[in-house]
C-alpha cells in the first residue's frame, strides 16, 4: 500500500467491516487519518448552499416570529407576546388538535391499506403489472388537482347518489360539516398516499424469502398466522420507515384541505400549515403565524423521534 | 416450490378462502383476489373517468351525481383551457424547471451522499448527516418569505432559482435515502478500485454511481413529481408571469363567485396529462426502479 | 431479494447521461437568455390584475394600449392567489406598476402602508363618482386626505329577487323592513322558499350583514371600536336580531347547501329572493334562468329615506408610490378609465361603472340605480375587521343557535384578541 494517491483510509479499515445494510455507523472510531480532499468537496457547494437556502431563511424565520410584522415594511420586536398568545388562540389550539386527528386516522389507514393492497399485490394474481402500475397513478396526480375533483364529487355526486338510495347520512355533502369533512379529507389523503407506500411494501414483502412460508405452511401455520409472525416482522423496518414519513408528511397536510374545503366551514377544518398560510398571509400576521411555525417544527421532530423510537423498540422485541 | 402455500400466505384478501385453498389442487392465479384487487383499483379510475366527462360538458349540463355522459359534448372546452393557462407556454415551464432539477439533481446529491455515507464515523460527517435530514421536519411556511427575499436580491427571483431550490432542498430526503442505499454496497469494491490506482472522484462515478442505478430511478421519479407538480415554491419565488408553471395557471377558473367547472377539469386534465403520457410509457421502468431503490 | 427483472447495464449509461445533462444546461441556458428580452427598448411597466374572470378582457385592453403606444411594453400578470403574490412581492420589495385590485381590508392594509401611489390631485378622479372615493377612503390610507386608488367598477350588495315570482304573488318591491318580512311570510305561505340559505358557505352570511349593520350601528361606529370606547354588544344587537329574522324564514337545513346550490336554485326559480349582491348575477345566469333577475337595496329600517345601498369598489385600479415608470402608468390608467372600456367591462361583469354619468342599464342593477344616482351608497362594514377575525364562522353558529348574545360577545372577545396582536394598520389599538 505504497501508492501516495489512495484512499489508504478508507481501504485500510474494511477488512473487519461486513456487509449487511446497518453495519454502516457501527465501525470502529479511525484515529485522526487524513481523508482524501475529494470527500470535503464532495460535500463543500452542498452545505454552503443549504446554508444560504435553507438555514439562512430558517433563522430569518425564527427573527421574524420574534416580530409582529406583516411580512414586509417596517415592523417591532414583541419578543414572547406572539408565543403566549398562541396558547390562548382558540383558532391555534383547534387547528393544531385537528390536524392531530386527521395525522392520526390517516397515518394508520394508509398503512393498513396499503399493505392489504401490497400483499394481494405480491400474490399469485393475474395481470400483476398492470394492477401495479394502474395503483401507482394517485402519486404520479397533483393533490390539488386531484382535491378539487374529489371536492365536487362530495359535494355534488356524493349527495346525489345518496338522494337517489335514500342514504340520509349521504344526501347532504360531507364536506359542509367539520363533524363529517375531516371524513373526505382522511378519504382524499388515503387514496392519495396509498400509492406510494403500496410500491415500497411491495418490495419489502419481496425480501421475504420464500422458504420461510412453505416451512411455516409445513408446521400448519395459516394464511394470518403466517403474516403476523413471519411477514410482518419481517418488513417491520419497512414498516416503522413508512409510519413516520407518513406522520410527518401527514401532520403538514396542505394540498388537500385547501381542495376540499379551504379550511371552513368557517375555520372548522384548518390545518396547522393552512392556518399559518392563511393566518400568515391573507390575514397579515406574518410574525404571530412565524411563531407558530416554529412551535409547528417541535411538534413535528417531538412526534416523529417519539414514534420512531416507540416503533424500533417493537422492532427489536417482536 | 409450493407456490400454492406462499400464495395462501400472503393473500389476507383470500382469509375466509384460505382453508379451502389449502386443500385444493395446485391453482396457481388466485381469481378471487384477482378480482377484488381490480375492483379496488375502479376507485382510481373513478375520479379520472369523473374528469373526464366532465370536462366535456357545458354548465348547465352539470348536477346531479355528474357520472352522466354528457348530452352534447363541448370540445372547446380544452381549447378554452389551452388559450387561457396559455398551455404551450406554460408546459414548457413546467418541462424546463423540472428537467433542471431531475438532472442537477441526480448528478449532485448521490456524490454528497456518498461522502457521508462513507464517513459516517467521524464526527463532522455525522453532523452534516444530520443536519442535512433535518430539514425534513422544518414547515415550509417558515422559511416561505425569508427565501422570496433572499432569491430576489441575489437575482434568482427565476426559473434558474427555483430549479436551484429543488436541489437544494432535495437534500434532505435524497440524501436520507441515498445513504441508506450506499451503505448497503460492500466496500470491496471501491478497494479494488483503488488498488488500480483510481482517485476518490474516479471510484464514485465509475463504481458507485453505476450501482446507484435503482435509487437514481426513485430520486428522479420522486424529484419530477415533485417540481412538476408544486405550486407554493414558483408562487413565491417567480417574479416573471412569463415564467409560470403549470399548477400556477389552474386558478384563472376560480373565483369566489363563479367557477367555471368544465373548463377548469378540462384544464386539470390537460396539465396531468404530460406526466401520464411519459408515466404509461415508463411505467415498468418507474416500478420497478422504486421497488428495488426501496428494498434496499 | 428476488426481484423481478435485473438492473441493465449502466455503466454506458454515463455517456447518454453526460449528454443529457450538455442538452439540459443548454436548454437552461436558452430559457434563461429568453427570459432576459426586452432588448427591444421598450419601457416596460408591470400590470398586476387580480380578476380571473377578467383576465382576457384586460390582456386584450393590454394589447390596444400597446399598439397605440409603440414605446411602451404592458406585462400582464394573473397571479394565482392575488394576496399573497402580492405580500411576496411587497417582501422582495417588487411593486408592480399599475395594479387592480379587490377594495378590501387587505387594499386598506396595503394603502396605510403608503404602498400605493396618491391620486388625490389626478384629474383622472374628475369624474369618478365622489361616493366612491370616500368609500375607499374608509378603508386606510397612505396619510390623511389621500386617495390611493382609482375606482373602476363596483358591486351593488342588496338582494337580488326573481321579478316573475314577485308579480305571480302580486308582492311590491319592499321599502322598509317590515314590508320585507311581510312579503317573507307571504312567500312562505304560498310554498316558496323566501331566501334560500347558503351557509355552507359561511362568507354569504356576510352578505345581507353588510347593509343591516351600515343602517343600524351608530354612525361613528367602527373609529369607536377601534379606539375601544364601544363593543358590538352595544352597537350591533339590532343588527344581530334583523339578521336573525331574516334567515328564520329560509329554506330548512340551510348548512348543508352552498354558494353554488343556491344561485343554481334560485336561477331554477326555486327562491323569491337571494340575500346576495349584483357580482352573483354571472353565476346565476350561467344556470340560464327563464326570468329576470331584479335587485333592490335592503331596507333595514322602517325609514324608507335611512335606505341606503352597499357597494363596494370592486374593481379599484392603483399604481406603486415609488415606481419608476410613472408617466406611462398614468397613461395607461387614463387608457383604462376611458368611458367605453369601462362600460363595455361592466357590461359583461355586471358591474356599476364609476364614472359619473354612465350607467349599466342591466335589468339587474335597475332596482338600484337611483341609490347610485343619489350617491347614497356606503361601503361594506365586515371590510373593517381584520382577517384574522373569524366574522363568518361566528355568523355562521350564530345563525344556527340564534344565541344573539354569545354571537355579540364572542365578535367582541375576538376583536379584542387579534387587535391585542396588532400594533398598526387596520385595527391599531393606540394604546
Amino acid at each position: 500500500m505504497t501508492a501516495t494517491n489512495l484512499p489508504a483510509s478508507d481501504a485500510g479499515a474494511t477488512t473487519s467491516r461486513t456487509s449487511s445494510p446497518a453495519a454502516g455507523p457501527g465501525r470502529p472510531r479511525k484515529s485522526a487519518t487524513q481523508l482524501p480532499r475529494t470527500f470535503y468537496l464532495m460535500v463543500l457547494p452542498a452545505l454552503v448552499l443549504f446554508v444560504i437556502f435553507h438555514t439562512i431563511p430558517v433563522i430569518q424565520g425564527v427573527y421574524y416570529s420574534f416580530t409582529d410584522s406583516p411580512g414586509y415594511g417596517p415592523s417591532n420586536l414583541v419578543g414572547f407576546r406572539n408565543y403566549i398568545a398562541l396558547f390562548s388562540d382558540p383558532r391555534v389550539l383547534h387547528a393544531y388538535w385537528f390536524t392531530f386527528l386527521i395525522a392520526g386516522v390517516a397515518t394508520i389507514l394508509v398503512n393498513i391499506v396499503s399493505l392489504a393492497i401490497a400483499v394481494g399485490l405480491n400474490g399469485k394474481i393475474k395481470f400483476k403489472t398492470t394492477l401495479r402500475g394502474v395503483y401507482f397513478v394517485p402519486n404520479i396526480l397533483a393533490i390539488l388537482v386531484v382535491g378539487y375533483i374529489f371536492n365536487y364529487l362530495f359535494s355534488n355526486s356524493l349527495p346525489a347518489l345518496g338522494q337517489k338510495l335514500g342514504i340520509d347520512f349521504l344526501s347532504t355533502s360531507l364536506l359542509t360539516q367539520a363533524s363529517t369533512a375531516w371524513i373526505g379529507i382522511v378519504i382524499l389523503a388515503v387514496w392519495q398516499a396509498a400509492a406510494f407506500n403500496i410500491i415500497i411494501y411491495i418490495a419489502g414483502l419481496q425480501t421475504v424469502p420464500q422458504e420461510i412460508y412453505e416451512a411455516a405452511s409445513i408446521d400448519g401455520a395459516g394464511a394470518w398466522r403466517s403474516f403476523r409472525s413471519i411477514t410482518f416482522p419481517m418488513i417491520a423496518g419497512f414498516f416503522t420507515i413508512n409510519m413516520v414519513l407518513s406522520l410527518k408528511s401527514f401532520l403538514q397536510i396542505f394540498d388537500h384541505i385547501v381542495a376540499l374545503t379551504n379550511g371552513g366551514p368557517g375555520t372548522d377544518t384548518e390545518s396547522v400549515a393552512l392556518l399559518i398560510y392563511k393566518g400568515g398571509f391573507q390575514g397579515g400576521e406574518y410574525g404571530y403565524q412565524s411563531a407558530n411555525s416554529v412551535v409547528f417544527f417541535i411538534v413535528i421532530v417531538v412526534f416523529s423521534i417519539v414514534q420512531l423510537r416507540f416503533l424500533q423498540r417493537r422492532e427489536m422485541s417482536a | 416450490m409450493s407456490t400454492q402455500a406462499s400464495e395462501a400466505a400472503v393473500a389476507p384478501g383470500a382469509r375466509t378462502t384460505r382453508k379451502r385453498r389449502r386443500g385444493e389442487s395446485h391453482d396457481p392465479v388466485n381469481w378471487w383476489l384477482t378480482a377484488l384487487l381490480i375492483v379496488l383499483a375502479l376507485t382510481i379510475a373513478v375520479p379520472l373517468y369523473f374528469a373526464v366527462v366532465t370536462a366535456l360538458k357545458t354548465t348547465d349540463q352539470l348536477g346531479g351525481t355528474g357520472f352522466g355522459l354528457p348530452t352534447s359534448v363541448r370540445w372547446s372546452n380544452f381549447a378554452d383551457a389551452w388559450r387561457l393557462t396559455d398551455f404551450p407556454r406554460t408546459a414548457l415551464n413546467s418541462a424546463i424547471i423540472t428537467v433542471g432539477a431531475v438532472v442537477l439533481t441526480l448528478l449532485t446529491n448521490s456524490m454528497v451522499a456518498y461522502a457521508i455515507a462513507r464517513n459516517l464515523e467521524r464526527k463532522l460527517f455525522k453532523g452534516l448527516y444530520f443536519y442535512f435530514v433535518s430539514a425534513l421536519f422544518v414547515p415550509f411556511p417558515i422559511i416561505m418569505l425569508p427565501v422570496a427575499k433572499e432569491t430576489a436580491l441575489l437575482h434568482l427571483d427565476n426559473r434558474l432559482g427555483l430549479i436551484l431550490l429543488y436541489v437544494v432542498y432535495g437534500l434532505a430526503f435524497n440524501i436520507f435515502i441515498f445513504t441508506a442505499y450506499i451503505q448497503s454496497i460492500p466496500r470491496e469494491l471501491e478497494e479494488a478500485a483503488a488498488m488500480d490506482g483510481a482517485s476518490t472522484w474516479g471510484i464514485f462515478w465509475k463504481v458507485i454511481f453505476p450501482l446507484l442505478a435503482p435509487m437514481n430511478a426513485t430520486v428522479g421519479i420522486l424529484t419530477c413529481l415533485w417540481a412538476w407538480n408544486d405550486f407554493l415554491l414558483p408562487l413565491v419565488i417567480l417574479s416573471d408571469p412569463g415564467s409560470a408553471t403549470l399548477p400556477l395557471v389552474q386558478y384563472v377558473f376560480q373565483s369566489q363567485f363563479q367557477t367555471n367547472y368544465p373548463t377548469a377539469f378540462a384544464s386539470y386534465l390537460m396539465a396531468m396529462a404530460p406526466l401520464l403520457l411519459v408515466y404509461v410509457f415508463a411505467q415498468r421502468w418507474v416500478i420497478s426502479g422504486v421497488t428495488q431503490g426501496a428494498v434496499k | 431479494m428476488s426481484q423481478s427483472s435485473s438492473p441493465p447495464r449502466r455503466r454506458p449509461v454515463l455517456r447518454p447521461l453526460r449528454a443529457t445533462t450538455i442538452a439540459g444546461v443548454l436548454v437552461l441556458v436558452a430559457s434563461l437568455l429568453s427570459g432576459c428580452s426586452g432588448g427591444d427598448g421598450r419601457t416596460v411597466i408591470t400590470f398586476f390584475q387580480f380578476k380571473p374572470e377578467a383576465q382576457q378582457y384586460f390582456q386584450d385592453l393590454a394589447s390596444q394600449f400597446e399598439k397605440a403606444n409603440p414605446g411602451i411594453r404592458v406585462v400582464v400578470d394573473n397571479p394565482a392567489d392575488p394576496e399573497t403574490a402580492l405580500r411576496t412581492r411587497l417582501v422582495k420589495n417588487d411593486v408592480p406598476d399599475v395594479m387592480t385590485l379587490n377594495a378590501n381590508g387587505t387594499f386598506g392594509e396595503f394603502a396605510s402602508a403608503k404602498i400605493f401611489r396618491d391620486f388625490r390631485s389626478d384629474p383622472v378622479l374628475d369624474h369618478v363618482n365622489p361616493a366612491y372615493l370616500k368609500v375607499i377612503g374608509a378603508l386606510g390610507s397612505g396619510g390623511k386626505g389621500e386617495v390611493n386608488g382609482v375606482p373602476f367598477a363596483a358591486n351593488a350588495s342588496g338582494l337580488l329577487y326573481n321579478e316573475d315570482l314577485f308579480a305571480k304573488y302580486h308582492v311590491a318591491v319592499p321599502r322598509t323592513f317590515d314590508q320585507l318580512i311581510a312579503a317573507a311570510r307571504k312567500f312562505k305561505a304560498a310554498g316558496v322558499t323566501p331566501f334560500y340559505g347558503m351557509l355552507a358557505d359561511a362568507w354569504t352570511a356576510q352578505s345581507p350583514l353588510a347593509p343591516l349593520s351600515s343602517q343600524l350601528q351608530p354612525s361613528d361606529f367602527f373609529p369607536e371600536r377601534f379606539a375601544d370606547r364601544t363593543t358590538f354588544a352595544q352597537g350591533w344587537r339590532s343588527t344581530a336580531s334583523e339578521l336573525a329574522q331574516l334567515y328564520k324564514y329560509t329554506q330548512p337545513d340551510p348548512l348543508s347547501k352552498g354558494y353554488e346550490d343556491g344561485t343554481a336554485a334560485f336561477a331554477k326559480g326555486q327562491s323569491a329572493m337571494l340575500l346576495l349582491g349584483s357580482y352573483a348575477v354571472p353565476q346565476i345566469r350561467a344556470s340560464k334562468p327563464k326570468f329576470t333577475v331584479g335587485s333592490m337595496a335592503l331596507p333595514a329600517t322602517n325609514d324608507p329615506a335611512k335606505t341606503t345601498l352597499v357597494s363596494g369598489v370592486d374593481v379599484v385600479i392603483t399604481a406603486a408610490r415609488h415606481g419608476a415608470h410613472q408617466k406611462e402608468v398614468s397613461k395607461f390608467i387614463d387608457f383604462l378609465m376611458q368611458p367605453k372600456v369601462m362600460t363595455a367591462y361592466c357590461k359583461a361583469q355586471v358591474a356599476i361603472p364609476t364614472l359619473q354619468g354612465l350607467r349599466n342599464d342591466d335589468p339587474a342593477l335597475k332596482g338600484v340605480q337611483s341609490y347610485i344616482n343619489a350617491g347614497k351608497i356606503v361601503g361594506f362594514t365586515d371590510h373593517q375587521f381584520i382577517a384574522a377575525i373569524p366574522l363568518a364562522p361566528l355568523l355562521q353558529t350564530f345563525l344556527l343557535s340564534g344565541n344573539e348574545s354569545r354571537f355579540l360577545s364572542d365578535l367582541d372577545s375576538d376583536w379584542d384578541k387579534v387587535a391585542q396582536r396588532r400594533t398598526w394598520g387596520i385595527g391599531a389599538v393606540n394604546s
